[in-house]
């Protein structure tokens, strides 16, 4: 189309658009550049300097990035799992079904950091209620926050408290979309519930799936509020998340120019494996 | 393969209303086995809605159905041994054009071998014995139509196979073919078949019985012939052949000749009982011809259109508002804007309240 006037019509989505996501990104890689910190608070240029110290001499950017790796995955697979079973579960006809719909939202709609004091006052290792029941079952007190490799697991269920009625959600909106033969033509062939669910409902549901999967594992790459309220990334670095020390670096520790270094690097690796991940999920559930 | 009985049924999808609508009036029917029947109406007629009646995937509202005289009403599809054919093809996706035939049989824990030799005969049958091996979704709609209709006949033990219009995305020249499988595997297994169609010539050239459907409503069972030459109501007439039947107020002259404007046409039928309003006449343009040497029953008619269809001349006349369609030998030379066309008695049908005297 020939129209004279378009840039005028486009300017303020554009100027929107440069606003919020271009100028930000820019600034953020002139800024990775520079060596801006406390002591000299200005936008110097020190060259790659930066990237040299985060590639060479950060081992903790890269432990807190593979746990958050393995945080985000374990966390979105459990999602998937119980978010799948809870909406197979409300699809069918059952009684009270919209009023399970409803609960099962519930965590969805609370206030994440909110829930997470919350959930710190349940896990609260002397004071806390999880520890007292347990200890009337006989169970001794358990080290929710303070055990390095407990404490990643306490991390993990909060959050898949917090974020499984998202995917029970779109997987519900999934399900109720998918069209009636394929279920028809397989009760009619005889299938039992088992071979339904692997042969009908499962290949039906793959690019729901796939797209339910990848918006939350980048919901979940971004895990900062649950760790900052529940452990504040401790004991020492054991619930660190690339986040979470990116936050240190840049707004505890001031360091401007190298916060900026990470922030970059983290957004090019999340880009490429989410990338990857979508590509080699299609590439196993889906078969066209 | 067994005998179908739909006692009394009829369905309503609003039942707690206080005046249902119904998609399927109150009706009775036998389906006798190894039998072809053809379900033609036009959409939203309860085509369907009887068809998923008999296999299980819907409770009819009222009435029972029995399979050999055993009542199956409230048994589920998966027990009524019933397969049937959607509109579109439903085939498993993930697994190969071999599982997808032998799905239905594992399902049922047939035995291997069992299970082999029935895929190997009705892919023969359906021309698929050199796909089996290929993923189901690498076929073309109509090959995966055809594997949809293969888990239907791989079971031999299946009371009917029901089809709902299976041959919609299906071209004209296979279609021709696979109407002829079908009628084939009739034959061979002996197997009930019922096919939905909302096409008069797939169900004419199916069939050995045309069940008319119109709202909710059976209006006429009968052989293809039937359907065609006596139309029980105006509807049928109407909605088979094509063109549709003419169809002309009248009004009763003697006991066997009604009358159109001023022209007196004959009919075989014994009009004497009859009262003198909402009478029509009907005859199918295939049996008005242009008149030779006849005394009687001639109309004389303006012509309006002339269409050459190739194998047919399609006239279009008018005789005063009335509109005549008349398929005529294409040899015939029609020189003049007047002819006389002639309406064979025996050919003639009255209806009265648009239902055949």
């Amino acid at each position: 189309m020939n129209f004279k006037h378009k840039y005028v019509f486009l300017f303020p989505g554009l100027f929107v658009l440069i606003g919020i996501l271009i100028f930000p990104i820019i600034f953020t890689i002139r800024l990775s550049l520079s060596g801006w910190n406390s002591y000299t608070p200005e936008m110097n240029f020190i060259g790659i300097t930066n990237y040299i110290r985060l590639f060479t001499d950060d081992p903790r950017f890269w432990e807190s990035f593979f746990r958050l790796s393995f945080l985000s995955v374990t966390t979105v697979i459990l999602q998937y799992i119980i978010g799948f079973a809870l909406a197979l579960i409300v699809w069918r006809e059952i009684k009270f079904k919209r009023f399970f719909r409803v609960i099962f939202l519930i965590p969805m709609m609370t206030t994440p950091v909110i829930m997470t004091v919350i959930w710190r006052t349940f896990f609260h290792e002397s004071l806390g209620p999880v520890n007292d029941l347990l200890g009337n079952l006989g169970v001794k007190p358990i080290l929710w926050l303070s055990d390095p490799v407990i404490a990643k697991f306490t991390v993990i269920i909060v959050e898949v408290w917090q974020w499984t009625p998202f995917m029970f959600l779109l997987l519900l909106a999934g399900l109720l979309s998918l069209p009636k033969e394929p279920f028809l033509a397989a009760a009619i062939d005889g299938a039992s519930p088992f071979r339904k669910f692997v042969y009908v409902t499962f290949p039906l549901m793959a690019p729901i799936s796939i797209g339910a999967i990848i918006i939350r594992l980048i919901e979940a790459s971004k895990i900062m509020d649950t760790v900052f309220v529940l452990t504040s990334g401790g004991p020492g670095t054991a619930t660190e998340t690339s986040s979470f020390y990116i936050y240190i670096k840049g707004l505890r520790e001031f360091q401007m120019g190298y916060a900026a270094t990470l922030s970059f690097t983290y957004l090019v690796i999340m880009i490429i494996s989410l990338t990857i991940i979508a590509k080699v999920l299609t590439k196993l559930m889906i078969k066209e | 393969m067994a005998k179908i009985d739909l006692s009394n049924i009829s369905h309503t999808y609003n039942p707690k209303d206080l005046e249902p609508t119904y998609a399927l009036n109150p009706f009775s029917m036998t389906w006798e086995n190894g039998k072809r029947y053809a379900i033609l109406g036009p959409s939203g007629c309860g085509k369907t809605t009887m068809l998923n009646i008999v296999s299980g995937l819907i409770k009819p509202t009222q009435g029972r159905i029995l399979f050999d005289n055993k009542d199956v009403t409230s048994q589920k599809t998966e027990t009524r041994n019933i397969s049937q054919v959607f509109q579109f093809p439903v085939i498993y996706n993930t697994m190969s054009v071999y599982d997808n035939l032998a799905f239905p049989l594992k399902c049922r824990d047939f035995e291997k071998n069992k299970i082999e030799e029935r895929v190997q005969s009705v892919s023969e049958t359906l021309n698929l014995s050199s796909f089996l091996n290929m993923p189901a979704r690498k076929l073309t709609a109509d090959q995966k139509q055809l594997i949809s209709l293969g888990r239907g006949l791989v079971r031999e033990d299946v009371a009917a196979v029901l089809m709902d219009e299976p041959l919609t995305v299906i071209d004209p020249d296979l279609k021709f073919r696979l109407r002829r499988n079908l009628k084939e595997i009739n034959e061979e297994y002996k197997t009930t078949l019922v096919y939905v169609t909302h096409d008069q010539n797939e169900a004419m050239t199916f069939a050995d019985n045309i069940i008319v459907m119109d709202q909710g409503e059976i209006v006429q069972v009968g052989l293809p012939k039937d359907l065609f030459e006596r139309p029980k109501t105006t509807f049928v007439g109407y909605f088979i052949g094509s063109p549709a039947m003419n169809l002309f107020g009248t009004q009763l002259h003697t006991d066997n000749s009604v009358k159109i404007n001023d022209t007196i046409i004959k009919t075989n039928t014994n009009l004497s009982k009859l009262k003198n309003n909402n009478i029509k006449l009907g005859i199918r343009s295939e049996f008005v011809k242009v008149a030779k040497d006849e005394s009687e029953n001639l109309v004389e008619v303006n012509i309006q259109k002339i269409e050459d269809f190739g194998n047919f001349k399609l006239l279009t006349t008018k005789m005063g508002q009335l509109t005549i369609k008349s398929k005529i030998n294409r040899e015939i030379e029609i020189a003049n804007d007047k002819v006389k066309l002639h309406f064979p008695p025996e050919k003639c049908c009255v209806y009265q309240n648009n239902k055949l005297i």
